[in-house]
């Protein structure tokens, strides 16, 4: 069985920058890869297939096609395979419908999520429905990452997603910290995740490389192999890749979260 | 990439994927059916099944269920049915909302841990076909053991061949289709008594879908009684879809109930055409044996599913067919059926029932007669 892990945090924490710099370096590390893009944005593979954008399972859908594996499996750095489930126009639809209905379509005519080593779900920050937990729900997911900053607003969205987990009895197995150069934001983090009862799995310090080359549509750890950046990012592949016990996180109350980010 | 060929919209109200799915758990001999949705979902099918002896009971989902969730009522029904029925077999079917919101049914099974076997079907109304809603039933049944890879394999066959059906010249042939009581019975009943009279050669087939077979089967018993009144019972071929040795269990029990009456009334069939589920296919059967038998009789007299028999071999003769649906009446008369006489309502009254039911038609035959 592959791992499958989802990586959630707050909206524009970094979550698909993580996703797929994490994606590339465990491919770089000989792992089969696979990525399934859950926003309805449709951004998680981009940085994986050169900028370009595959088309999604729910835009197929909506047209009607006869879809087959290879309209929506697309092999991306180093034989990634790149899945993107999109979803309706803001505010028409049911997005959380879309996600229900993609994963069982694409369990259906693929091994993709099957026939792998490590399956990312690239999850929206807000689960704002049943849908988006759909992939935790059917028992596609196994392990579970939060991604913060040092900064409260990040935290306390982190703080929220571990309520989420204990609610549905789901292991947290490592807090990431993607900094935003915040003071003392390592120690803060650090902190954070022994009080849940997790762990820091990694500190990536803020770098403009990382915009910069998912600009041109690379990961860092295609574009600028040989940073310090990539670096870290290959720590946290293998850490990630490393057998690792999870807990079910103990969510903090607001009032030491708030004491937390004083530290 | 191929694009599918884009189906037809079609706007006349079809059955639901739901009420199927819920058939088929009768049919599946399950004791109580939990409906996990709001509590008007399938209220007129879901009444009518527990005439079958099946109990179906709701989550009673509301607004506030369809925002935070119904995990936590489903848990407390499954309970209460556990408590209040003590079934040996529990369904649990989804509906249109508890769908879309991402219920999970089975982790209200998997908190309650029942002892007796829970057949889960996540099912909505959105299909185009409504056979959708018993192969998921039956897939779910298949994962619990319930029934055979072989018996779902043929399900499954069976349930393409009826989708086909209904695209062909049934319910889901046309964009819009106009419901219609039919020709008057009387002046149908006549004309069939007319050829009787005149020593015309008829077929008498039934080919109904499962217990819909209680009532068509009086049309085609006061059929074989009203010519052996008038002396002209040699002149008819009698065939039926009432195997008893295939099929589900409720479906093999009202094959040979249906069979014993009809022989214990003095009907004899000639040709056994297939079960009480293939009525899709049994009609293929019928029309193998009609070509080698029977190619130049004069008239048939076809009950149930007439849809559902190629017309190849049937188009020389005068057609009488008796359906139960409205909308099948177009059809019928399109395919070259002469007399389309519908039993309406009929449906309900053939649920909860073991034996055979007088049909309208049936009566106004067997009255006529009287003074033939």
């Amino acid at each position: 069985m592959p791992k499958q892990i989802a990586i959630y945090g707050k909206g524009g924490i970094g979550k698909s920058s993580t996703a797929s710099n994490v994606a590339a370096a465990c491919a770089d590390e000989g792992h089969r890869v696979t990525i399934i893009g859950c926003d309805p944005k449709s951004d998680s593979s981009i940085t994986l297939l050169r900028g370009r954008r595959i088309p999604t399972i729910m835009d197929l859908m909506r047209q009607g096609e006869d879809i087959k594996e290879e309209d929506i499996v697309f092999s991306g750095y180093k034989g990634v395979k790149c899945v993107e489930i999109g979803g309706p126009e803001p505010g028409i639809g049911c997005a959380g419908r879309g996600i229900i209905v993609a994963i069982s379509l694409l369990k259906k005519i693929s091994k993709a999520i099957e026939d792998t080593d490590l399956v990312i779900y690239d999850v929206p920050g807000d689960i704002v429905c049943g849908g988006f937990v759909a992939p935790v729900k059917k028992g596609l997911v196994n392990e579970a990452y939060v991604l913060t900053s040092g900064e409260y607003m990040p935290l306390y969205a982190a703080n929220n997603i571990c309520k989420g987990l204990s609610r549905l009895e789901m292991t947290l197995n490592g807090v990431i910290c993607n900094s935003r150069g915040a003071p003392n934001e390592e120690n803060i983090v650090s902190e954070f995740a022994k009080e849940i009862g997790s762990r820091l799995l990694a500190f990536i310090p803020k770098d403009v490389l990382v915009q910069t080359c998912e600009r041109e549509g690379y990961s860092v750890i295609e574009k600028a192999s040989d940073s310090a950046i990539a670096g870290v990012y290959r720590k946290l592949a293998r850490s990630i890749m490393a057998r690792s016990e999870g807990k079910i996180p103990m969510p903090l109350d607001d009032k030491r979260l708030r004491e937390l980010t004083r530290i | 990439m191929p694009v599918k060929e884009k189906e037809p919209l079609i706007m006349h109200p079809r059955p639901s994927s739901i009420v199927a799915a819920l058939y088929t758990l009768r049919d599946l001999d399950t004791d109580v059916v939990i409906l996990h949705g709001p509590p008007g979902c399938c209220f007129k099918h879901a009444r009518l099944l527990e005439e079958d002896g099946m109990r179906v009971v709701t989550t009673s989902l509301d607004e506030s269920g369809f925002v935070f969730g119904g995990h936590d009522s489903l848990v407390e029904v499954l309970e209460k049915v556990i408590k209040r029925f003590n079934p040996k077999r529990i369904g649990i079917v989804g509906t249109c909302a508890s769908m879309i919101i991402g219920e999970e049914l089975h982790e209200a099974v998997t908190e309650v841990q029942p002892d007796v076997p829970v057949i889960e079907v996540e099912v909505h109304a959105g299909y185009r076909d409504n056979t959708k809603g018993v192969i998921i039933a039956l897939e779910s049944a298949l994962a619990s053991g319930i029934i055979s890879e072989a018996e779902f394999e043929r399900q499954k066959g069976l349930l393409k061949e009826a989708t086909m059906v209904e695209k062909r010249h049934g319910a889901a042939s046309k964009e819009y289709l106009e419901p219609n009581r039919g020709d008057l019975k009387f002046k149908v009943a006549g004309r069939l008594l007319e050829l009787l009279k005149q020593g015309k050669k008829g077929l008498n087939i039934l080919n109904a879908k499962k217990e819909t077979a209680f009532m068509f089967a009086d049309i085609n018993l006061a059929v074989a009684e009203t010519a052996e009144k008038l002396g002209c019972g040699p002149n008819i071929i009698n065939m039926a879809n009432l195997d008893d040795n295939v099929g589900l269990p409720k479906n093999r029990r009202n094959a040979r109930e249906i069979k014993d009456e009809l022989k214990q009334r003095g009907m004899e069939l000639h040709h056994i055409i297939g079960g009480l589920d293939e009525y899709p296919v049994a009609g293929n059967t019928a029309s193998r044996i009609i070509s080698e038998n029977y190619p130049d009789y004069d008239f048939a007299v076809i009950t149930g599913v007439p849809h559902a028999l190629p017309i190849d071999n049937i188009k020389n003769m005068e057609l009488f067919s008796i359906t139960n649906g409205p909308r099948q009446v177009v059809p019928l008369k399109d395919m070259g059926h002469k007399h389309v006489v519908v039993e309406i309502d009929l449906h309900p009254k053939t649920l909860g029932v073991n034996h055979i039911v007088e049909s309208e038609f049936g009566a106004t035959l067997r009255e006529m007669a009287k003074d033939a």
